[in-house]
């Protein structure tokens, strides 16, 4: 055929036989152009998790904490398979906080860079979405930021581990510190929470029961979605209520919407609960003074009695110039969980590191972890409160290193 | 049924917050009337503002609100590249190839801001933001009184300069017939610049004021793109002052919706009226043409 | 009316054009790609099946935009709305992936139905406003009514199909959207569909009803999406409304589109290849990819404003020029 001959085909009108060929031509372009390459002689670990869109803020902690339990073992040698080291080598993607893309992302991992186990993303939406696909490709897969409840209840898992907090210990903390701290309230509570899993779960279910329960009145309960911006209607109400007790579920940029809401309606509760959102140095840093006083739950601080806690933070400040976080820890658990399990099989085969990781029985940085029949580790909570750009830990008294600021400035 | 002083309350706040919807929304209703551009990248210009807003405290102590007027000049500096090289070429292209041009610079834009400035979550931090002013049983945040204001002034600012001034003659002339325009010799690239950098002002000081009132991320521009596009078809497109009313309009019903059914249910009460208005009057409430 | 007569003229045949070899290529191609996962790695399956649901949304986008002149940017309602009919009768009716997605082409074609009343008001840029609007009403809908799980959404209750499986659902679906592309562009239809594109209030003089070839259109293309969104969501086996009614849905076809050739008939599966080629490719530079993706498609929309397409047959009518003009 001649080239005119090929244009004219080319630009004719377009049934379907001429739809397929390009289609074909191209895939196999674009297949060869991206076909993957993999040393024989590594150990490759995959992670999908967000280094862009809404939820980067945690993908950067949860590279360099998956990164640092990485390069540890790289520079100890790496691990032993079958008899001969390997290097372990961790491949990142960016699901862009889409959990199509984290799906997506991870079966690339298993199929073109071969991962013989993957590390979880963050949020319930993307760890699931990444987390079905290593279940139904029984890959291991080992991950943290997805809290219990909305992890065991999306299936009985096989392949997947989560290890963070149990979302009913989380919602008990306000009422138990409240009862030991011997905390004046007018027994008054109003919820806002908003309507994604854990915001569900916390504010629509267990914050109610528990209030009922110890004996206080929940005067208002309000659902939003997660990016909503206005509360001035519930704030308002709350206030016309006269709740002594706010308790909030929300992500941190409504966190710190509603923290100016409630300030700038006048309003003045004498506790003040933000969970999720309150926990990242942002809300204090955008808040500045409004942020003081305000309650936040944590999993995990430097000055846990655990292995490491302390050097970790130590050196993610030093690499990083950035303020730690939680996530660095529960991260980089996961990864020394996923690699210890590695060197316990010494295989890669996926079946004997599954078994590895539960039989895991060890105290990491996050604390002792051994996994349950859900495939749940439980990390131990704490009651954080924002004080002057600082978060003291100030309930339970064992753990306490600070003292409770109540009523709220 | 909530109390009378809640009810008087939400009303009032929503009157505030319209005009400040208006406000985000004014540098959108600008571009799509005059230049008939669906500008995707709006909100990433709110964003931009806010930074701008907060740096400019951060660096100088300028209070933002104080500095509007140089944070919308930083503005019109940034958009005026971003016309001339990316939209100029586009002159007769068909709607699509700017519109997709500034799909493609907003997730530019969106990725410049986390790789500068982090994905954290950022807020303006000023004590007269966050307290109450109060008359009576009536309490408002304060600075929704002064948003309303500023959005006020400046959207009446921008009609009479539309309305009154010479420019403003060949930016209404440039809008409704750009061929006969260019017939009588009105530089219609000229008028499309300075439309475009007038616009990104506006959304700039817009965005500082969000910065101010509420909190803002690199990516939170999206959500207040499609809440602006409902204030401006409320309002009718390209008409100005429509697009205060339109702002008004919709928060209200937003706070009777937010009210009544939850917050939770603010934006869609805003969206479904949006859709029956596009249906019923899509010239919107002001707007004159069929 | 330059539209009526700029319909292709008919060009000399070669044995190709033959209908009867046509039809028995296209059967042959499909039962290749019905074939492919057989001997094709996981991988590639998984791309594959990517590159199918791009290049069914991105036909459907075509042929609103491309021959209707009705630039949507509400794909996303209908792809969302397709996952959740799809996962919610799995879940509740125990119906059949098949079946399922049946549903979905009829929830689809419903809702556009409804919509249509409203949005065909609308003219140019505020049927794309219109359409965003109702993308984003939508999610809303199904974020706060309490029916469809919130934020958390649904999770598919029974064993999901494998990926070869999936795929060759996909490859049905390109097929049906391509013989539906077919007999739209290639019929009277899409001279009446360009027509309305062209001039509405013209072509309604000369007794073209403008609504009901609209609504044609709107309705094949919203059913097509509606299917690509259930299969999706057959594949995720669990749904959230940002991610399913995300903005992406809505604004990948059109990228996709732009970037293959607006207009241009390979438009939509060039652009595809193009738009997932440079995702994997660009896989080990996740802070870049997004950004990089950005530039791309501002450049091809400055240099290249028909896509690949019209780059590839300027490049062809260059070459196939010259050796004309030394022989005339």
């Amino acid at each position: 055929m001649t080239t005119t001959s090929l244009h004219q085909w080319l630009s004719r009108r377009a049934p379907l036989a001429r739809r397929l060929v390009p289609i074909a031509l191209l895939s196999l372009a674009a297949a060869f152009a991206t076909a993957p390459a993999r040393a024989a002689d590594e150990i490759v670990i995959g992670a999908s998790i967000p280094l862009s869109g809404p939820l980067a803020g945690f993908g950067s902690f949860q590279k360099w904490g998956y990164s640092r339990a990485v390069d540890e073992v790289n520079k100890a040698g790496g691990i032993a398979i079958d008899g001969k080291k390997m290097p372990v080598r961790l491949v990142l993607r960016d699901d862009k906080t889409d959990p199509n893309a984290t799906a997506a992302n991870t079966e690339s991992l298993l199929s073109r860079d071969k991962a013989v186990a993957l590390l979880g993303s963050c949020t319930p939406a993307l760890v699931n979405a990444g987390a079905l696909v290593a279940e139904r490709k029984k890959i291991p897969l080992v991950t943290a930021c997805n809290p219990l409840e909305a992890f065991k209840s999306v299936r009985k898992w096989t392949y997947v581990w989560d290890l963070f907090f149990h979302e009913p210990e989380l919602a008990a903390i306000p009422f138990k510190a409240l009862r030991d701290l011997k905390l004046e309230t007018n027994k008054k509570v109003a919820i806002f929470h908003d309507n994604g899993p854990d915001g569900q779960v916390v504010g629509g279910t267990l914050w109610p029961n528990m209030a009922k329960d110890a004996g206080y009145d929940v005067v208002q309960n309000a659902s939003f979605p997660i990016d909503n911006t206005q509360f001035t209607s519930i704030v308002a109400e709350a206030k016309a209520k006269g709740a002594d007790i706010v308790l909030i579920d929300a992500i941190t940029p409504q966190a710190v919407s509603i923290r100016k809401q409630i300030a700038s309606a006048g309003y003045t509760p004498k506790l003040l609960v933000i969970e999720k959102g309150a926990e990242p140095v942002q809300f204090a840093e955008a808040l500045g003074k409004l942020a003081d006083g305000v309650v936040v739950g944590g999993y995990w601080d430097p000055s846990f009695p655990y292995p490491g806690a302390k050097e970790l933070a130590t050196a993610f400040e030093s690499e990083t110039k950035l303020t730690s976080s939680q996530h660095i820890a529960d991260s980089y658990a996961a990864a020394q969980i996923l690699l210890d399990a590695i060197v316990a099989a010494g295989s890669l085969d996926p079946e004997k590191i599954n078994t590895a990781i539960s039989r895991t029985d060890k105290t990491y940085v996050v604390g002792p972890i051994k996994f349950d029949e859900n495939h749940t580790a439980k990390l131990p909570l704490v009651m954080l409160q924002w004080q002057s750009g600082k978060t003291p830990i100030v309930w339970p008294a064992d753990r306490a290193n600070g003292k409770i600021l109540f009523p709220v400035p | 049924m909530p109390a009378l002083d809640v009810i008087l309350n939400a009303l009032i706040s929503g009157v505030l917050l319209g005009g400040m919807l208006a406000l985000t929304a004014l540098g959108l209703s600008i571009i799509l009337g005059v230049m008939r551009l669906v500008n995707l990248a709006h909100g990433e210009f709110l964003v931009a503002g806010a930074y701008a807003g907060l740096f400019l405290l951060q660096w100088t102590g300028i209070d933002p609100l104080a500095g509007l007027a140089l944070i919308g000049l930083v503005l019109a500096l940034i958009g005026y590249p971003i016309h001339r090289f990316l939209l100029v070429p586009l002159a007769g292209k068909g709607p699509e190839a700017s519109m997709m041009t500034m799909f493609g610079l907003s997730i530019i834009l969106q990725n410049l801001f986390i790789l500068l400035f982090s994905a954290d979550t950022r807020a303006i931090d000023r004590s007269y933001a966050t307290v109450p002013l109060e008359l009576g049983p009536i309490s408002v945040p304060q600075i929704f009184v002064i948003g309303f204001v500023i959005s006020v002034v400046l959207i009446v600012a921008v009609h009479l300069l539309i309305a009154r001034s010479r420019f403003g003659r060949d930016l209404r002339a440039s809008a409704d017939q750009p061929q006969a325009a260019a017939m009588i010799g009105i530089n219609v690239s000229r008028v499309h610049a300075f439309t475009f950098c007038l616009g990104a002002a506006c959304a700039g000081i817009g965005g500082t004021l969000i910065g101010v009132a509420l909190s803002f991320t690199p990516t939170s521009g999206a959500s207040y793109l499609l809440t602006d596009f409902a204030v401006i078809v409320l309002g009718g497109l390209g008409n100005v002052l429509g697009t205060l009313v339109g702002g008004i309009v919709l928060g209200v019903l937003q706070s009777i919706g937010g009210l009544t059914l939850g917050d939770g249910y603010r934006d869609l009460v805003g969206l479904v009226l949006f859709l029956a208005m596009l249906s019923v009057r899509p010239q919107g409430f002001l707007g004159h043409r069929a | 009316m330059t539209v009526l007569t700029s319909q292709s003229t008919p060009q000399r045949t070669i044995s190709i054009r033959s209908p009867a070899i046509r039809i028995v290529i296209a059967c042959i191609a499909f039962a290749a790609l019905l074939a492919a996962p057989i001997v094709l790695p996981t991988y590639f399956v998984e791309i594959g099946f990517k590159l199918l649901i791009y290049i069914v949304l991105a036909e459907a986008w075509n042929l609103l935009a491309g021959y209707g002149g009705l630039v949507s940017l509400g794909t996303s309602s209908f792809f969302g709305l397709g996952a959740y009919v799809t996962v919610g009768l799995i879940n509740q009716a125990g119906a059949g992936p098949l079946q399922a997605l049946a549903a979905s082409a009829l929830a689809g074609t419903a809702v556009a139905i409804v919509m249509s009343r409203g949005l065909f008001r609308l003219r140019g840029l505020y049927f794309t406003v219109g359409t965003l609007a109702l993308a984003e009403a939508l999610r809303l809908f199904v974020i706060n009514v309490p029916w469809f799980g919130g934020a958390t959404g649904l999770f598919v209750t029974v064993d999901l199909p494998e990926i070869a499986a999936l795929f060759r659902y996909a490859t049905l679906l390109l097929a049906l959207a391509a013989l539906v592309m077919a007999l739209a562009t290639g019929s009277r239809f899409s001279v009446l569909l360009r027509a309305v594109r062209d001039d509405e209030d013209a072509a309604s003089q000369v007794g073209v009803r403008a609504f009901r070839i609209k609504l044609a259109a709107f309705i094949v293309a919203s059913a097509l999406i509606a299917s690509a969104g259930g299969l999706q969501a057959i594949k995720l086996g669990a749904i959230e409304p940002y991610g399913s009614f995300g903005l992406q849905w809505s604004v990948d076809p059109l990228a996709i589109v732009i970037i293959g050739g607006l207009g241009m008939r390979f438009g939509a599966m060039v652009g595809a290849v193009f738009f997932v080629a440079i995702g994997e490719l660009l896989a080990d530079y996740p802070e870049l990819h997004v950004a990089i993706t950005g530039v791309t498609l501002i450049l091809l929309i400055r240099f290249a404003p028909r896509g690949i397409c019209g780059l590839a047959e300027a490049a062809l009518r260059r070459r196939g020029a010259a050796p004309q003009e030394a022989h005339p």
